[in-house]
């Protein structure tokens, strides 16, 4: 409870962004804000020091109720309705009782008092969920005649067949509570713990209401365990109070629930001038029934409570119209459950009350079952997005137990099936719904995961590839990546930096910090996601944690790519480096000393060839326009060297980059044109055309020489290796003769690169 | 009297035929001094006045200096030769803008490629001297990068030059710096036009009939260039060493 109280101190914001309905930054801060001033940390110290005091508070209140149950004295047998509301005494602790086995208690009598005729009103049952109302003053009566008679030190059992055994009363004693009293007991104390712990955490107007009706069904439900003691009799007064507590409870637990209704998850205008008028209501009711007794009062109780329960799933359908927030829906899911069972569990007991039949099993039984089903709600829905799997199996288990029981109920008493038949088959509809429900609803309650493992995988390659090529857009590979795994209906990137991935909001917003993968630092920042799945669920903390993941996916992929892209480049700059120093300095000796020209131009062109190589091997990519830069400037300085004109164009529609087989091959393809225009054209001017289009390369080199009839050239070293270099780069490569005089050679190449070449 | 040349190279025939190119390239008498390393060049030079030139002696007028040498890198040689009064040649294979681009920043004059023709050697070698270092397209780029820092209130982007894709040197969103940028820092509008042009490979002469000036103003543009980069190299390197606590 702790980790989930500290998750929530970025949730008090949610209420107030709520009220807006937009993401606005204001809401992003706040809901981001980590930082912790010393006061915000004394005032969080003094939260925990409060929670534990309210704790023990609650569980001083547990232990006093446990010994008022237990210095209480009762007779310690086992009494079993037969027909007609007749009981017989099943087994006793008491050997002096053993003759009056299998008999039935006819009446307790005091020595020198009136007797109590015994039958089924004298059991502990509650009176709340009594239907008729003179059977329940007669119930009332009789247990508090009962509870009078204990306090006698002896009293007489008087049996059908005559007997008329003494016994004494005695206190039950701690250990003789009996398991339902100790595990009701620490059910209750939990609710009331989630109370406090919602209450303390966020205090705010909804979770006040929250640890309002906790408190309201722990009362139920300690109220409920007295129900469960064994043997026979309760405290003096306890029939009247329970009943009265118990009215009470559930009065205060409809208002607190229309209220939080109106408020959370979204502050609904205009109803804040009921609140009063509501709560002023319990005072009321409750002035109304000490003072008269109310005709018909169970009815108005159910008929009160299912009120209540539609006027608050009716604020949750409007909130849900306001805005589709996941909350609202999920809330409806949980109210509708409990509204509907209690609805089945109201019908199942009128209908067994007007045949006549069985109606105490229902009620008793029912009531229960329906008690611990909405405390189990309760404490599910502050934690519903961080609840794990077996907490909401358990939360479904007893509504279906609950639907079991109004079943079997409503078997016996409409079809008028025997209780073994009843109960089989109540089962096995319970059963047989658990297990085709199950899914459906686990999945609507945590709201189904949109994506196949599969699609995510395939996603998430997608985009470790492309941050490959790209590792500064990785907050818009993120992005895409969170939209299409939560497709949230809001999603915005703030500029703030966080420092992990958080829940928000009740688990309507999820954050998510972008990783900082590129080599420049101008993406970081957060981006927030809120109402996944179109509103229709909640950010769990698998989705935490699936998020987290995922950038980590995506940090590795980059840094793997880059340590291989680092072990390259630093591989081939040796390479290179080695080459040119090595090879180039012999190449420049061996050029120094050459014995003709010819010879001295051969090896130049091969020491410029090696320095292409080596350049090549040593630079990652070239940029287009910077290569072509690169390439006029070259050619004019040559060209003017032997007194010739260059006249250049180029253009591109876009500026790409070059790889380095691109660049080398189209390199060495305009030198050796070059170089041939030199020492075999005379030619005194050079046109060269370059243009890049959609990808396609087109070159043309024309000179105004003595060249004539291409088609009958050797092809030596030189051309064959522009042939060569062009085949290369996939293209091709023709020479013509132009008019009047002169030469012009076109390459044609693609200049699409596979999305994979090393950059 | 002779004018002394000095000639760092550590392959002798590279060197003898480093020493045509200078004999060819100039009519005065020359007296060549040769090392084949840079101890014996940092010698030749203090019996010749010592790095910061003194007065009174005798001084190289032109150093040639290789790059790769056998106990060092040249680079080393030009920044203790910052001071000197002499024409600081680079000659080297390397002609990529990563190996040329810190020698310039240490105050080299300009640089030969050593693969070139004899003739083409000769004719660069004449234009340094005179005063047309070349300035590579490459090599062009880096100097906008270096210089981009005070190139917002230099004036606004050179004319668009028909190229595509112009090089984006200046984004607005740039934060202008409150502090006057001392003028070796920044480089004029016409500079940085020079520069742009250059960088998109256009030629001396191009350039200066696409922005109407001569060729030799255009020249000089190259020429400040070059000196602003080294100032401001150096300027640059102080206040690193201030920071380091090295001064």
């Amino acid at each position: 409870m702790t980790t989930a109280h500290s998750e929530r101190t970025a949730a008090p914001s949610a209420e107030d962004a709520a009220a807006s309905g937009i993401t606005d930054s204001a809401w992003i801060e706040t809901a981001l804000g980590e930082a912790l001033s010393p006061g915000a940390l004394a005032l969080r110290a003094a939260r925990t020091r409060l929670m534990l005091l309210l704790g023990l508070a609650g569980a001083a209140v547990l232990v006093l109720w446990w010994h008022m149950l237990a210095t209480s004295p009762a007779l310690n047998l086992q009494l079993q309705q037969v027909q007609d509301g007749q009981l017989t005494l099943q087994r006793s602790a008491d050997p002096a009782l053993q003759p009056a086995w299998g008999q039935v208690l006819r009446a307790v009598r005091a020595d020198g008092g009136p007797p109590l005729l015994v039958d089924a009103t004298t059991l502990s049952r509650s009176a709340r969920w009594q239907v008729s109302d003179a059977a329940r003053q007669i119930q009332l009566s009789n247990r508090e005649r009962l509870a009078q008679l204990l306090q006698q030190p002896q009293v007489t059992l008087l049996f059908d067949d005559g007997q008329a055994l003494r016994v004494a009363p005695q206190p039950r004693g701690m250990a003789g509570l009996g398991p339902g009293v100790w595990l009701l007991g620490a059910l209750a104390l939990a609710l009331f713990g989630a109370g406090v712990v919602v209450l303390l955490g966020q205090p705010s107007r909804s979770s006040l209401l929250f640890a309002v009706m906790a408190l309201a069904e722990a009362t139920n439900l300690l109220l409920i365990s007295a129900e469960t003691l064994p043997g026979w009799g309760q405290p003096t007064g306890f029939a009247a109070w329970d009943l009265g507590g118990r009215l009470l409870a559930d009065a205060v637990l409809c208002v607190a629930l229309v209220q939080v209704m109106m408020v959370y998850p979204r502050p609904l205008a205009g109803l804040r001038r009921w609140a009063l008028p509501l709560w002023l209501l319990v005072p009321a009711l409750a002035a109304l029934h000490l003072l008269t007794p109310v005709p018909g009062l169970w009815w108005w109780a159910q008929g009160g409570m299912l009120a209540a329960g539609g006027v608050a799933l009716a604020l949750l359908l409007n909130s849900r119209r306001q805005e589709a927030n996941p909350l609202s829906a999920m809330l409806l899911r949980l109210t509708a459950a409990a509204v509907g069972t209690l609805l089945l569990l109201t019908l199942a007991i009128a209908l067994a009350d007007s045949a006549g039949l069985a109606q105490h099993l229902v009620a008793t039984i029912g009531s229960i079952v329906w008690h611990i089903f909405v405390a189990a709600l309760l404490m599910l829905s502050p934690f519903l997005s961080r609840t794990r799997k077996a907490a909401r199996e358990l939360a479904m288990l007893a509504g279906v137990c609950t639907v079991a029981c109004s079943l079997d109920l409503l078997f016996i008493t409409v079809l008028g099936f025997g209780q073994a038949a009843a109960i089989t088959l109540a089962l096995a509809v319970a059963l047989l719904l658990y297990v085709g429900a199950r899914h459906w609803a686990l999945t609507q309650l945590a709201g189904a995961s949109g994506l196949s493992a599969e699609r995510m995988f395939e996603n998430l390659y997608r985009a470790a590839r492309e941050l490959e090529q790209s590792p500064d857009r990785a907050g818009e590979q993120l992005t895409a990546l969170l939209r299409e795994a939560f497709d949230p209906l809001e999603l915005t990137r703030s500029q703030r930096a966080a420092q992990r991935s958080r829940l928000a909001a009740d688990g309507s917003a999820l954050m998510v910090p972008v990783p900082q993968l590129g080599p420049s630092d101008a993406t970081a920042g957060t981006i927030v996601l809120r109402f996944a799945h179109r509103g229709r669920r909640l950010f769990t903390s698998e989705d935490l944690r699936l998020t987290e993941r995922i950038i980590e996916q995506l940090r590795r992929a980059v840094a793997y790519d880059r340590a291989v892209e680092h072990g390259r480049r630093e591989e081939r700059a040796r390479i290179a480096q080695d080459l040119h120093d090595d090879i180039g300095a012999r190449l420049l000796t061996l050029m120094y000393k050459a014995q003709n020209p010819e010879i001295e131009e051969y090896i130049r062109h091969t020491l410029q060839d090696l320095k292409t190589l080596t350049r090549g091997l040593a630079a990652g990519n070239h940029r287009l326009s910077h290569a072509a830069a690169e390439w006029k400037a070259d050619m004019a300085q040559r060209l003017a060297a032997t007194g010739c004109d260059l006249r250049w164009s180029f253009s591109c529609d876009r500026d790409s980059q070059l790889t380095v087989v691109q660049w080398s091959g189209i390199t060495r393809v305009l030198r050796e044109l070059v170089n041939n225009i030199i020492t075999h054209a005379q030619a005194t001017q050079v046109e060269v055309l370059l243009q890049v289009e959609r990808q396609r390369l087109q070159l043309v080199v024309s000179d105004d020489g003595c060249g004539r009839a291409p088609q009958g050239w050797s092809h030596g070293l030189g051309l064959g290796g522009v042939r060569k270099r062009v085949k290369l780069l996939g293209g091709d490569v023709v020479w013509r003769e132009r008019q009047p005089r002169g030469i012009r050679c076109e390459v044609q190449a693609s200049l699409i690169s596979e999305r994979t070449e090393p950059t | 009297m002779a004018v002394k040349v000095l000639i760092l190279e550590d392959n002798p025939v590279a060197r003898s035929f480093l020493c045509r190119v200078v004999r060819e390239s100039f009519s005065d008498t020359i007296a060549i001094t040769e090392c084949g390393d840079l101890e014996s060049a940092r010698g030749q030079i203090r019996i010749a006045g010592g790095a910061s030139g003194m007065h009174g002696v005798d001084p190289f007028k032109l150093i040639l200096v290789d790059l790769e040498l056998p106990d060092g890198n040249g680079m080393e040689l030009l920044a203790e030769l910052t001071q000197y009064p002499a024409t600081k040649v680079v000659t080297t294979l390397y002609s990529d803008d990563d190996h040329l681009f810190p020698a310039l920043q240490r105050g080299a004059d300009g640089y030969l490629l050593k693969e070139d023709r004899f003739e083409v050697l000769v004719e660069e070698l004449q234009k340094i001297v005179r005063g047309q270092p070349p300035l590579s397209p490459a090599i062009a780029r880096r100097l906008l990068t270096h210089f981009r820092h005070s190139r917002n209130d230099a004036g606004g982007p050179a004319p668009e030059s028909g190229f595509t894709t112009p090089i984006d040197f200046a984004g607005t969103t740039t934060p202008v710096p409150i502090e006057k940028v001392p003028d070796h820092e920044r480089l004029t509008p016409r500079e940085s036009e020079v520069l742009t042009y250059l960088s998109k490979g256009f030629t001396i002469k191009e350039i200066a009939s696409l922005m109407g000036i001569k060729w030799f103003t255009v020249n000089d543009h190259i020429k400040s260039i070059y000196k602003k980069l080294n100032v401001s190299s150096r300027a640059e390197a102080a206040v690193l060493a201030t920071k380091q606590g090295l001064v």
